[in-house]
């Protein structure tokens, strides 16, 4: 180790040396600094060095020592920045926190409603319900394509066998006429 | 989280019950007014009808499904016929 003019610092006890770094340092413990001590006191070569590094060590690493006034400012300045920041973040915050406890729910029933509504509006829901509903015809029937087919058909039903007589007598009646129509003509 | 779900399950039943709704009146929403009004007086005239009637229409109506198409065809034009001819 060397100081700044260059004088080497003088070797102290090798037994002692790491400790007396330490010693300097105040990161001994009581009972070593005691022993430390009673040993200073006998050993000039350790003194000398302890001497040494009280005096070149400062030098090798000042603390930057910055004045009072630099401090104040700093301070002041990062107070002010904050409070800026907090103003410039918060203006539309302190309109919605009153607003924040029902906000979230109001907003989600209001858009469902709208969608429904739209939904329904879209595809003439509306129009369709008011003007089809039927108080007479249970609901049963209506959603059943079989049930409103045979109230469609059932006048057809109520006359399908005489239909289907008719349909039986009326080739007959229809051959028999041909086979007059042909005794005429031959006649 | 816990709102945004909520929200979500919700949207997602009223999709739900929308399509249900709209599916299970569809067949009737399709009839026009002429049809509906056809479906309608038949159904009082039905709920009017003694049980017996109601079973041998039904007998009909079972009858008349398993006929070939297009024997149902020519009664139905028959049927027709012989309507137009009463007015």
């Amino acid at each position: 180790m060397e100081n700044r003019e260059g004088t080497p610092l003088e070797g102290a006890c090798r037994n002692y040396e790491e400790d007396l770094v330490l010693y300097y340092y105040a990161e001994t413990g009581v009972s070593e600094r005691t022993m430390i001590e009673q040993h200073l006191a006998q050993c000039s070569r350790c003194r000398k060095f302890v001497d040494d590094l009280v005096r070149v060590l400062p030098q090798m690493a000042p603390k930057p020592e910055l004045p009072q006034p630099f401090w104040n400012d700093y301070f002041r300045e990062t107070v002010a920045k904050l409070d800026e920041q907090t103003a410039r973040q918060n203006w539309w915050r302190r309109w919605l926190v009153p607003l924040n406890g029902w906000l979230v729910p109001a907003f989600g029933t209001v858009a469902i409603a709208v969608f429904a509504i739209a939904l329904m509006l879209e595809k003439g829901h509306f129009k369709s319900t008011t003007e089809t509903v039927s108080p007479n015809i249970p609901a049963e029937v209506l959603v059943d394509s079989n049930q409103l087919e045979f109230f469609k058909s059932l006048e057809i039903l109520e006359s399908l066998s005489t239909l289907e007589q008719q349909d039986r007598a009326q080739p007959e009646r229809k051959s028999s006429h041909t086979e007059s129509e042909r005794g005429t003509q031959a006649a | 989280m816990k709102t945004r779900n909520l929200f979500l399950v919700v949207i997602g039943l009223v999709l739900l019950l929308e399509s249900g709704a709209r599916a299970d009146g569809d067949d009737w929403r399709k009839l026009n007014p002429k049809e509906k009004d056809k479906i309608r007086r038949n159904y009082e005239r039905w709920e009017k009808l003694p049980p017996r009637d109601k079973e041998h229409l039904r007998e009909e109506w079972d009858r008349w499904n398993r006929m070939p198409q297009d024997r149902r065809d020519q009664l139905k034009q028959r049927f027709e016929d012989h309507r137009r001819g009463q007015d």
